[in-house]
């Protein structure tokens, strides 16, 4: 197309636009102006036309209401006659000018009803959207808060028991004590993991990103499940971390990433087997890698092992199902990135973050309460 | 001026089972004397003469809840300065935050282990104590 046409296909939307927001002789003349450079330069009435439709499309789309459609239509209509007056002047213009109105007044309804139609359509399905979302993270804030209210009698009156305090119990009555609180402890975790991944999806998981030193954090990851993966009959090793290493998380957050990968390793691995945590520098980053000698992550399963409510035939292993995912979306909100290589005997998590180098005075030691009380 | 030992712990919390189990674990592990009360009436009341170290408050109670029962413990002289813990179910961050802007220590969330819940109140506890000097 020549450049006369590109000049006048960038004004044309621009003076449409103006004058179905403001009217006035101005931008009507305008049009007249535009349509005496298009049969200047020869451009014909019907690559017109498409221009025309083409601006009144996105003229209809940018409307706030659909109620405003009328008023763009009658406005565009205005405009779009105005402009083809130069084009009746002329003899081969006059026809064309004369059918393209024509046909364009007959399509507009038709376009008009089917724009106002799917933009209707869309703005529902995105209330509806919002109004489903909306009911399913009240459910879940109500259900969470249902079921902690109760469990916190039943998990608290057996976790009294286990401490002794109702007296020795004979092996049986141990057993049965074991059996409950392990489930009840399996329920708490259900219910915290359902109310994170409600947070995580309404984006109201709040993160407090800092820089952390990597072999401090392992450290205190370690130490901290060591207890648990002790009863699983598993150690746990750091085997170490690049010094200096430093990635900017919320402490908090990455101690609840590594207690779900330390923990499943631990559940995975046969009894009396180490697991391993090593982080090393990679890719311009920083990678943790959390190593277990379970027997693998079945082939089928490796696709959907991130996603919601995912088990690996091992329900009955205590998990939710959701620690996968939560520990998936709070490394992905940090910049980071999860994956795993799995064979039988030897199964790796791994996650990457972006190493944090910047020069940074020492952090203040937080003199908050708020986070230990939580 | 130095914070005194924490000894008498005032329990608001509407269920009876979560009563009992919460103030077993204070009583028997922490060795503390706890009063329970069920309402914010009953907490105003026991207020003066128990005179709490610490206030241990739920939040969803029916009539007054837990954050209008402490603004209403703030007007007793006795509980004026205590301070005071969140003890809830109810934790969306909109939630925590609002317990934050209110003069309390902390929030514990429910479901607790009693055991673990001892140990974390003396935690808190000391930070609070040391902050003083």
């Amino acid at each position: 197309m020549s450049t006369g046409f590109d000049e006048i296909a960038s004004q044309y939307p621009i003076a449409l636009h103006e004058y179905i927001r403001d009217g006035g002789e101005g931008a009507l003349l305008r049009a007249y102006q535009i349509g005496r450079h298009a049969v200047a330069i020869g451009v014909g009435v019907l690559e017109m036309a498409a221009l025309h439709e083409e601006a009144l499309l996105s003229a209809l789309i940018a409307t706030a209401a659909p109620e405003d459609g009328t008023h763009v239509a009658k406005r565009a209509s205005e405009f779009f006659s105005e402009f083809l007056a130069p084009f009746e002047l002329t003899r081969r213009g006059f026809q064309e000018a004369h059918s393209a109105m024509r046909d364009l007044n007959r399509g507009l309804e038709r376009r008009l009803s089917a724009a106002l139609q799917d933009f209707e359509s869309a703005q529902d399905e995105l209330i509806e959207q919002k109004r489903m979302e909306k009911q399913k993270n009240d459910f879940i804030s109500v259900i969470s808060h249902e079921v902690r209210t109760p469990l916190t009698s039943i998990h608290g009156a057996l976790n009294l028991l286990k401490s002794g305090l109702g007296g020795d119990l004979n092996p049986q009555g141990q057993r049965l004590l074991d059996a409950a609180y392990r489930n009840s402890q399996r329920l708490v975790r259900l219910v915290n993991d359902l109310l994170d991944l409600q947070r995580i999806e309404s984006g109201t998981m709040t993160f407090n990103l800092r820089p952390v030193d990597v072999h401090s954090l392992l450290e205190q990851a370690v130490e901290s499940s060591q207890a648990h993966a002790g009863q699983l009959g598993i150690k746990l090793q750091l085997r170490g971390a690049p010094a200096g290493a430093r990635v900017r998380v919320d402490s908090d957050r990455m101690m609840q990433v590594m207690t779900n990968l330390l923990s499943n390793a631990a559940k995975f691995s046969p009894p009396g087997e180490t697991v391993t945590v090593e982080a090393c520098r990679h890719n311009g980053g920083v990678r943790v890698e959390i190593t277990d000698r379970g027997p693998g992550v079945p082939q089928e399963f490796h696709g959907r092992i991130f996603q919601k409510f995912a088990q690996a035939g091992h329900s009955e292993r205590g998990g939710s199902g959701l620690g996968l995912s939560i520990t998936k979306a709070i490394v992905e909100h940090m910049s980071g990135h999860v994956g795993f290589q799995s064979e039988p005997g030897r199964t790796t998590f791994y996650f990457d973050l972006p190493e944090w180098r910047r020069h940074v005075s020492r952090e203040k030691a937080a003199g908050n309460m708020w986070p230990a009380g939580r | 001026m130095a914070r005194r030992a924490l000894k008498r712990i005032l329990l608001v919390e509407d269920d009876p089972d979560i009563q009992t189990v919460t103030s077993m674990a204070l009583g028997s592990f922490g060795g503390y004397t706890v009063r329970v009360c069920g309402s914010a009436l009953e907490a105003i009341a026991a207020a003066a003469e128990f005179r709490p170290d610490l206030i241990l408050l739920d939040v969803m109670m029916p009539g007054m809840d837990g954050v209008d029962t402490l603004r209403a413990l703030r007007q007793v002289p006795a509980t004026a300065t205590t301070p005071v813990i969140f003890l809830t179910a109810r934790v969306q961050p909109a939630d925590v935050a609002k317990y934050k802007e209110l003069d309390s220590l902390a929030v514990i969330r429910k479901p607790f282990e009693p055991t673990v819940l001892v140990e974390t109140i003396h935690e808190i506890w000391t930070r609070y104590r040391d902050e003083a000097h």
